[in-house]
């Protein structure tokens, strides 16, 4: 067993869906012993989420699924039987740490709120994630990624000014909040570990992204500064910013103002624009007239040249931008491929695949890190669980698996 | 020692001291989490060098340009004697935070580094590698120094391969990591989406998570521990499932705008007022019949085109049209309340006005009042999770440039009045940027 920096941490997780999920997938990647908690028959909702291998169906085929539930084992535990819950209550006295992300009360309706682990295990540290928090009146709402998005995270900053503001991408925000609870949590743990006394973390998706440093938190504290709300800047080419096609494909390609302005010049091949007055002056620039100039000196630089050749060549003066990657030209990026970044795991459905690797590297634990589990079937590990963690024997797992409470 | 936070209980990181080298938004929100339940973090800052994007765009911004809106926010717009101190973009992750000066380019700035370093648990920084060593900040030295230290890299590459010294952004990490190839409208062009800037914020709860892993590990070991994320590569973990998907079924993703692979319909849709947007996603079907209550359209609940999931998802443009049509006269708080009412989810695209009138966040005591000495009187952001045991709120506003100067030379490293006074006149430590900073 590799020794890593949370090797000695054992997480229960009653999570589901995207954020508790991402939570426990970082925990497992710095080494803790991640027991995940499934209801018997389909599991975590997420493993019916599309898309699916080879497009069909089934809850070991789902791409989520199988991305946000590495490094874990999986025990299927009905809830809603006296022995599902005396067995969770038994794995919360085992670990140091609970996540559970249902909607708020219905933990504590089942008899395994906060009040109840703590009484089998004074220290551990549950982490509930909501999406309004454990009070307030809009906890009982419900809510999308997008609709919470909207109104605590900086979508109004985002998209283009003649149209609706739009989210990004994907479960972007959701795996957001994740990577703030695995946070929050081992912050807890370490007060925990000190103190002998845990703690009840209530993270909710509204003030994760309402405290999300980018222009959210900034144009918050803006607007008490200066009285004024912000909408979406513009979009498109302009000497600020945008996204540029280029030889073979987009380049994202932001002008700083001042001291670089020679820095590009000189890249794009243009020296008589160097210490060209006009040029320095960001109010001259911002006519019509010389961003169309802007556009047709830049915009043909662009299109001769490869995004990996920009690149080089932005780095090397000193500028900034990026090339628009497809996810199969960041999967050949020279610079990933060398870091060795990515990681194939292999799992019985879907044979060796392609993932995301671990988020850290550390001059203790050296590169590549040990494989990473992959995700669990459903109820895999439950026998495992219940021997290892609980000392069950045979004849008291049949017993559980013959009420169903566990399977 | 209690925290000072007003509830009499030690915060989790009391006790951690750690220097911090972050500049604009990834690094400094690691070390707002870190500060904001404990820990000691003191910004090693030098009166001449003025870090751009961090505080404030310029070191001394003109009236003119401040008023014209082109530096983000001043109080009243003023840029002030010190415009550095007045800065929201600085001021709003620097609460907690301690700030001191030296030179680290002269030979005595950098033994008070040293000595620095030996009374501190770690460092966090998020700067080009180079830009580091030439700062004097390597693993090789500072665990020579303090063998127990953590130090925390969040370069956005990486400290090897062939674009460690590549500088960027947020955004563009975003572009090389695939983001900016999934969002956007369906069938606009790339430039039509603006700005995500999600791979900063990503990159700092994963920076205060491995400086927590690296306390652990020397908690074990004895050992200290040096931790490199590279931010570009952090955030590929929030598009996996798109990476799987390719890996999988060969599949690019596209644009889906506000569009979802479950919910129909989804989207934001126009409300009455200037840049007033409201969201909804319809998940079920008695979902949508609420909805068509409260739009008063009971023949959208009968209506076959939109009956069932599969129906709603074949016909979503018409959907949004109908939606349309009653959202333009709505006030979008309101709207997303009588749809809340009835088990809709709906959210107003609140802007800054909405936020800080929000009953939620207020019963929450979300929003907490800052004094600062240069900056005035505010409500700024509030602690960003609740615990039920450990009470929390921010302590102080930000630091002003070298506000802490005298703790940390005479306090901490033990120099004496006189020492001190010859650090001031020998410009490390100082509370203005050299005049020469423009």
């Amino acid at each position: 067993m590799v020794d890593l920096p949370l090797s000695d941490v054992r997480v229960l997780d009653l999570s589901w869906h995207v954020a508790g999920p991402y939570c426990t997938r970082v925990l497992g990647d710095y080494g803790a012993d991640v027991v995940k908690v499934e209801r018997p028959g389909d599991g975590d909702p997420t493993r019916l989420a599309p898309p699916f291998y080879e497009d069909e169906p089934g809850i070991e085929r789902s791409a989520l699924f199988l991305h946000l539930n590495t490094n874990k084992r999986s025990i299927a535990i009905d809830l809603r039987s006296e022995q599902g819950r005396e067995t969770v209550l038994r794995l919360a006295e085992w670990a140091d740490v609970a996540i559970e992300s249902f909607s708020p009360g219905t933990l504590d309706a089942l008899g395994l709120g906060y009040d109840a682990l703590r009484a089998v295990n004074p220290g551990i540290v549950l982490t509930s994630i909501s999406n309004y928090g454990q009070s307030g009146p809009y906890r009982d709402w419900t809510g999308s990624e997008l609709t919470i998005w909207g109104m605590g995270g900086p979508m109004l900053y985002t998209g283009s000014p003649d149209r609706e503001p739009l989210k990004t991408a994907g479960h972007t925000p959701a795996c957001h909040v994740g990577g703030l609870a695995a946070a929050a949590t081992n912050i807890a743990l370490w007060g925990a570990d000190a103190s002998g006394e845990g703690d009840h973390l209530d993270i909710s998706f509204l003030e994760a992204f309402m405290g999300l440093i980018d222009r959210r938190t900034t144009s918050l504290l803006n607007y008490q500064y200066t009285g004024e709300t912000s909408g979406r800047p513009p979009a498109g080419q302009t000497p600020g910013s945008g996204i540029w096609p280029t030889g073979d494909g987009g380049f994202f390609f932001t002008t700083v103002i001042g001291p670089r302005w020679n820095a590009m010049a000189t890249m794009i091949g243009h020296e008589e624009l160097l210490d060209d007055p006009n040029w320095l002056d960001p109010a001259w620039r911002a006519q019509e007239e010389p961003m169309a100039q802007f556009q047709a000196l830049v915009g043909e630089w662009m299109l001769g040249h490869s995004k990996l050749e920009i690149r080089q060549a932005v780095e090397d003066a000193g500028v900034y931008g990026g090339p628009v990657n497809t996810v199969a030209e960041l999967l050949s990026d020279p610079h990933f491929t060398e870091r060795a970044f990515f990681e194939t795991i292999d799992h019985p459905t879907t044979g060796p695949q392609t993932y995301p690797g671990r988020t850290y590297r550390s001059s203790a634990h050296g590169w590549p890190p040990p494989p990473r589990r992959r995700a669990p079937l459903l109820g895999e590990h439950t026998d495992e669980i219940l021997d290892e963690a609980l000392g069950l024997d045979a004849a008291a797992i049949a017993e559980l698996r013959s009420k169903g409470a566990v399977s | 020692m209690t925290s000072g936070n007003g509830t009499g209980k030690r915060l989790p990181l009391e006790g951690v001291r750690i220097l911090d080298f972050t500049v604009v938004w990834a690094g400094p929100y690691a070390t707002q989490l870190l500060s904001e339940w404990g820990a000691e973090v003191i910004r090693v800052e030098s009166t001449k060098f003025f870090p751009s994007t961090t505080r404030g765009g310029l070191a001394r911004p003109s009236a003119e340009l401040v008023r014209s809106g082109g530096q983000g926010g001043y109080p009243d717009y003023e840029p002030g004697e010190r415009p550095w101190n007045r800065a929201a973009l600085f001021n709003v992750h620097a609460r907690n935070k301690r700030s001191v000066t030296m030179d680290l380019t002269r030979p005595e700035g950098q033994e008070v580094f040293q000595r620095l370093i030996e009374v501190s648990d770690g460092l966090v920084e998020n700067n080009a590698p180079n830009t580091m060593e030439r700062a004097g900040v390597s693993w090789e030295r500072l665990s020579k120094i303090n063998p127990r230290f953590i130090l925390v890299r969040m370069p956005a590459f990486g400290l090897t391969g062939p674009y460690r010294a590549y500088r960027t952004f947020g955004s563009h990490m975003e572009a090389v990591s695939g983001h900016y190839s999934l969002f956007g409208y369906p069938g606009a062009l790339a430039d039509e989406s603006g700005t995500s800037l999600l791979a900063d914020p990503a990159a700092g709860v994963s920076g205060a998570m491995a400086f927590m892993a690296g306390l652990r590990h020397r908690r074990r070991t004895g050992e200290g521990l040096q931790l490199e994320l590279a931010t570009a590569e952090n955030f590929t973990g929030y598009i996996g499932d798109y990476i799987l998907d390719y890996s999988m079924n060969g599949r690019l993703g596209e644009y889906r705008g506000n569009r979802d692979l479950v919910y129909a319909p989804q989207g934001v849709y126009p409300c009455d007022g200037e840049d007033r947007w409201l969201s909804i996603s319809i998940g079920t079907d008695e979902e949508w019949r609420a909805l068509c209550g409260v739009m008063g359209r009971d023949d959208l609940a009968m209506d076959e085109r939109f009956a069932t999931p599969e129906m709603r998802r074949a016909h979503h443009d018409d959907a949004d049209t109908e939606i349309l049509t009653w959202s333009i006269f709505q006030d979008p708080i309101e709207a997303m309340q009588q749809l809340q009412a009835v088990g809709v989810a709906a959210g107003a695209i609140m802007n800054e006005r909405d936020a800080y009138a929000d009953p939620h966040l207020r019963e929450r005591s979300y929003w907490q009042t800052l004094e600062h000495p240069e900056a005035g009187s505010h409500e700024y952001p509030g602690v960003v999770w609740r615990t039920a045991n450990t009470p929390n709120r921010i302590r102080h506003a930000a630091p002003r440039l070298g506000e802490d100067n005298e703790y940390v030379y005479k306090e901490l490293l033990g120099y004496t009045d006189e020492e001190y006074q010859h650090f001031v006149e020998t410009e490390h430590a100082g509370m203005d940027y050299d005049p020469s900073i423009p």
